[in-house]
């Protein structure tokens, strides 16, 4: 089964009042089922905003995004229903606990073994005591974990992940990244990560740099 | 079944934080309110029509000021057969040296058509029954007549002329009902002395029992309506009590009261809703992420506030079922028999209509929601606030149930006029302070000028606090002081009045007795005015029944005769309102002025016909002008007054209407005065604040529970107002705190903010105060308004006092947190 997502010479910017922001132009690159990338850049580069157009939150402003879902074209929302994100500021959901916030997406989706399910889960992200601690509760790296336990848990064929670890420091970001990149591994998913640091970078399978509106290949 | 559990568990977990709770609690509050309101109506309506089944005495009854000749008694005997007379009339009884006005009811040979009288021989003895009237010459007074006289079985008592014999205690008859709310003192007498006991006064009320079949109904409603245009006729069978109008009057006012507090309590969920919305669209952003379609997380959401819905009902049924059966219990003083039996077809109804009016609140909320979308996840996006929306939407809802609820326009129309008024100058206010303090604090430094500049930042949400509070500021207020006001007047109003006996009617004939025994006794005439009783029965052409179906009190007051006066110049406690009064020698006696108000009520202009039948006789005027009450000189006053000449050509007794000023010594000789003319109308002044505290006590009663209700919404509007901000504030001190400033400081910053929050507010609630009241005021009492200055700095100094001191606890609760924890937040 083939699931990817192809971008063809997608240009940007943004018009703000009398001014004019050019983010990056006639780009085209392609996400596959599988395999992890990794978008690396100074900070106002674009590289938010091309993760948003990846993940068919924006449209740009020229070029052709296409999602294939098992061979076929699907549509935005088809794309939703089968992708997950990780985000810089955690986002848990403060009210719930660990174990509640992992078990959302799962009850959500009508699954009646969400609880089981996400125990597992914080068992395998290394944080089964602390079911029931709520946000507040928890350190920046284990908020973390937990959100990528759940981005994770639904089995989505695409994550994408903007500076999961801009908020960590060097250490936790080290064993968030390794999570993350076992995650997908065993999920085999198509993980999308906009980040500025290298160590973080050199893991992924491609890592393109975007620059001054261009996107290079490296290493 | 998974989402079902999830929505349930969020609607629990909601209520765990203060802005869900408040939410919770305004909407039960609201909902309570009405569902006691439609309860209330609804057993009062079911008794109106039971009784009037049960109790009329009769099947039709026609009413009429004045006596009907042979000729149409003779008519209406041969059109049903079977046909009593009774008549009612207001007179003093004397016994001794004890008095007391009583409501004289004098009955035809075949009273009651249907129905029995209940009697007994004393007080406290066992109950008769009796199917006629008292026999000739024999009395039936009613229980609290006979104490305050000090009457007993057999004793004899002297009306006018006649001396009679006290034969029974009068417990009830069948046609009680149509005395209703009337709780005079009651007597009854046989119908075949008139003259003797009252003289010829003709002002009696004149009522014809019938007995028909339902073509007999049909051919007397026909023949009534064409023949005589001033009389009522009331049907037992599909008919309409008398007391319903009143009732409906009643449930009117009643109505604008609620659709006041349905505003606060609009403002009270709208600012809850603010954090709401926030939290809303955060977690369906987060939903969506999680792969959750759109539509789902709003079905979730609306599923949400459905449950949060479903617990108001219940919580608030059984509020308004308690409440329901106090007030029953109350009422039965007004309405003897009551029964508290729920009418569960109009509860629901009731909570439908609640149902759609927090979901038109909730409305654009919900739309709002579709908007929220993942990409606020990765960067912060600005958020429109819709305070247009917001503000025209919750205005026009409210008017729209002010239309459906109120019948008296002018007043509705004068509060929702100051209230809009109040509002745009709070707007006005707030945006000009905290443009002008800008740009003073723009160069400067510290905290005001830095306080200044987080307004300015929120400049919409810190104008829907200010105009929130403000106009709970206003309507607590406003009621407070009418509250005040009103008791303050009507104690006051015996006091004010010139002279110590008002004489409501006197005959010619009595003036002349009354100028006698008043140099007899010491005692002086103050003011006499001339009058005639006219009943308006047409406006232009059109019969005041077909005129008209929305019921006010205006109307109901022009369903009975009036007083028509005439005056060439406009009277010394009169001012001209409107067109122009005629010229003092003027030959056009067919003119005349009203008041403002029942030109507004009785949607009356310049030009209009009206006609009035004065002792049986058509007379047409036309509108020219309009006139106002003046205080200063007397205190009586006319609702209509033509000019002079038009007297001679009015054929009708003169009446009298004034006030006396009576020495110490003069009142047991009142005894004497009364004996020989019963049928002068005279109210002391004792009596007349008997009445007045009566009166008092209930209309506190009902202002205080009002207030109440105004109070705890205010409150809620107060809490939820703190609540929805303290998050904001968190983050504001967190930063503040970071940068090194003080606990103290950020208290002081929040003490700013809050005191000018407050003080916006509170100019707002004045001037809207200060708008309804002088419109209010003189229109509907007739009172020209002078604020309290002490009193309302004193209100506004504990308001603006209250805000700050909630304002205060609420920042110090939230500077105890730790500034990781606020920045965090
Ligand atoms: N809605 C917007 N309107 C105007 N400018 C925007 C908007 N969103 C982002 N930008 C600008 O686009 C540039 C790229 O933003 P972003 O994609 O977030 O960069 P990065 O994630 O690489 O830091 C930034 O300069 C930012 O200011
Ligand atoms: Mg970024």
């Amino acid at each position: 089964m083939q699931n990817k997502i192809e971008l063809t010479a997608i240009s940007h910017h943004f018009e703000t009042g009398t001014d004019r922001i050019e983010l990056f132009n006639d780009l085209s690159f392609t996400v596959e089922c599988g395999e992890t990338l990794a978008i690396v850049g100074p900070s106002g580069a674009g590289k938010s905003s091309l993760l948003s157009i990846a993940a068919g939150l924006e449209k740009p402003t020229t070029g052709d995004v296409r999602f294939i879902l098992d061979g076929n074209i699907a549509d935005i929302r088809t794309l939703r229903a089968n992708s997950g994100f990780i985000f810089q500021q955690f986002h848990l959901m403060p009210e719930l606990d660990a174990i509640s916030n992992l078990a959302l997406p799962l009850r959500l989706k009508g699954n009646k073994a969400a609880f089981q399910l996400a125990r597992e889960w914080l068992e395998k992200v290394g944080l089964k005591d602390r079911a029931h601690h709520r946000p507040h509760q928890l350190s920046g790296g284990e908020q973390q974990r937990i959100a990528i336990a759940r981005a994770f848990i639904t089995k989505p064929k695409f994550i994408f992940a903007d500076e999961p670890t801009g908020n960590l420091d060097a250490k936790t970001s080290e064993s968030v990244t390794s999570l993350m990149f076992e995650c997908a591994q065993e999920t085999k998913c198509g993980l999308v990560i906009v980040t500025h640091s290298n160590r973080l970078a050199v893991r992924a399978s491609h890592t393109f740099r975007l620059q001054g509106g261009q996107l290079e290949q490296a290493a | 079944m998974s989402k079902i559990k999830l929505i349930l568990e969020n609607s629990i977990r909601s209520l765990k934080d203060s802005d869900g709770r408040i939410g919770l609690l305004t909407q039960t509050i609201l909902l309570a309110f009405l569902l006691v309101l439609t309860l209330t109506s609804g057993s009062v309506q079911h008794y109106l029509a039971d009784n009037l089944d049960q109790m009329l005495g009769s099947d039709l009854v026609i009413e009429s000021h004045t006596e009907l000749d042979k000729d149409k008694i003779a008519k209406l005997t041969a059109m049903t057969g079977e046909l009593a007379q009774t008549a009612l009339a207001n007179i003093t009884l004397t016994h001794k040296d004890r008095w007391a006005r009583a409501r004289l009811k004098l009955v035809g040979a075949n009273y009651p058509l249907q129905g029995t009288l209940r009697l007994s021989d004393g007080l406290g003895t066992t109950e008769q029954i009796s199917q006629n009237g008292p026999k000739e010459g024999d009395i039936w007074i009613g229980p609290r007549l006979a104490a305050r006289l000090g009457l007993n079985v057999g004793d004899s008592l002297k009306v006018g002329d006649a001396l009679l014999r006290v034969d029974a205690i009068l417990l009830h008859e069948p046609d009680r009902i149509m005395e209703g709310h009337n709780v005079d003192m009651r007597a009854m007498v046989s119908h075949t002395n008139t003259t003797a006991m009252l003289g010829n006064d003709n002002r009696a009320l004149h009522r014809y029992l019938l007995a028909a079949n339902v073509p007999q109904r049909a051919e007397i409603e026909a023949w009534v309506s064409n023949n005589m245009p001033a009389a009522t006729l009331i049907k037992k069978h599909g008919g309409q009590h008398p007391l319903s109008a009143f009732w409906t009057r009643t449930e009117n006012f009643l109505g604008l009261a609620s659709v006041l507090l349905f505003f606060m309590g609009a403002v009270a969920l709208d600012m809850t809703n603010r954090r709401w919305l926030a939290k809303m669209r955060y977690r369906l952003a987060l939903y969506t992420s999680f792969g959750t379609p759109m539509k789902t997380g709003i079905t979730m959401a609306v599923g949400e506030w459905l449950v949060t819905f479903i617990a108001t009902t219940v919580a608030a049924l059984l509020l308004a079922f308690a409440a329901f059966g106090l007030i029953i219990g109350e009422m039965q003083n007004i309405f003897p028999g009551l029964e508290a039996n729920p009418d569960f077809i109009a509860a629901a109804k009731t909570t439908g209509l609640v149902f759609l009016l927090l979901l038109a609140l909730k409305a654009p909320s919900f739309i709002q929601l579709a908007q929220s979308s993942l990409l606020s996840l990765i960067r912060t996006q600005s958020e429109g606030t819709y305070i247009w929306h917001r503000l025209v939407f919750g205005l026009l809802s409210v008017s729209m149930l002010a239309v459906a609820y109120s019948d008296n326009w002018l007043l509705t129309g004068m509060t929702l006029f100051a209230v809009v008024i109040a509002l745009a100058l709070m707007l006005l206010l707030t945006w000009s302070i905290v443009k002008v303090g800008n740009l003073w604090g723009r160069h400067r430094t510290g905290l005001l000028p830095f306080s200044f500049f987080i307004a300015q930042q929120r400049l919409i949400a810190k104008s829907a606090q200010i105009m929130g509070l403000g106009l709970c500021g206003l309507l607590l207020l406003f009621t407070m002081m009418l509250m005040r006001d009103l008791g303050g007047m009507m104690e006051s109003h015996a006091r004010t009045h010139d002279g110590n006996l008002l004489v409501s009617q006197a005959h010619e004939y009595h003036v002349q007795a009354l100028e006698e025994w008043a140099g007899q006794t010491g005692s002086s005439i103050r003011t006499l005015k001339p009058f005639v009783s006219a009943q308006l029965v047409a406006i232009n052409g059109t019969k005041l029944d077909d005129y008209m179906q929305k019921p006010s009190d205006t109307l109901a007051t022009l369903k009975d005769p009036i007083r028509l006066s005439w005056a060439d110049q406009i009277p010394e406690n009169n001012r001209l309102t409107g067109g122009t009064w005629w010229a003092q020698d003027t030959e056009n006696w067919q003119q005349i002025s009203t008041e403002p108000e029942v030109m507004t009520d009785m949607e009356l202009e310049f030009g209009d016909r009206l006609t009035y039948q004065i002792e049986g006789k058509s007379y047409d005027f036309t509108l020219v002008a309009s006139h106002a009450f003046k205080s200063g000189a007397s205190s009586i006053t006319f609702w209509f007054q033509v000019p002079g000449i038009a007297r001679q050509h009015i054929e009708a007794p003169t009446r009298y209407m004034g006030s006396m000023e009576l020495p110490e010594t003069a009142w047991p000789a009142l005894a004497r005065l009364w004996q020989a003319h019963p049928s002068l109308s005279l109210a002391p002044l004792k009596e007349l604040t008997e009445r007045f505290d009566r009166t008092l006590a209930m209309v506190t009663k009902v202002t205080s529970g009002y207030a109440a209700m105004v109070l705890l919404l205010s409150l809620f509007v107060l809490a939820a107002s703190v609540s929805g901000f303290r998050a904001d504030d968190r983050l504001k001190n967190g930063l503040l705190m970071s940068m090194g400033f003080s606990n103290r400081d950020c208290l002081r910053l929040n003490f700013y903010d809050w005191g000018i929050t407050a003080l916006i507010a509170a100019i707002g609630a004045i001037a809207g105060t200060w708008i309804a009241g002088s419109l209010i005021y003189e229109e509907q009492f007739g009172l020209t308004y002078r604020p309290d200055l002490v009193w309302v700095s004193a209100t506004v100094l504990m308001m603006v006092s209250t805000v700050c001191l909630i304002g205060y606890l609420a920042c110090r609760q939230s500077l105890k947190v730790s500034v990781r924890n606020l920045i965090a937040a």
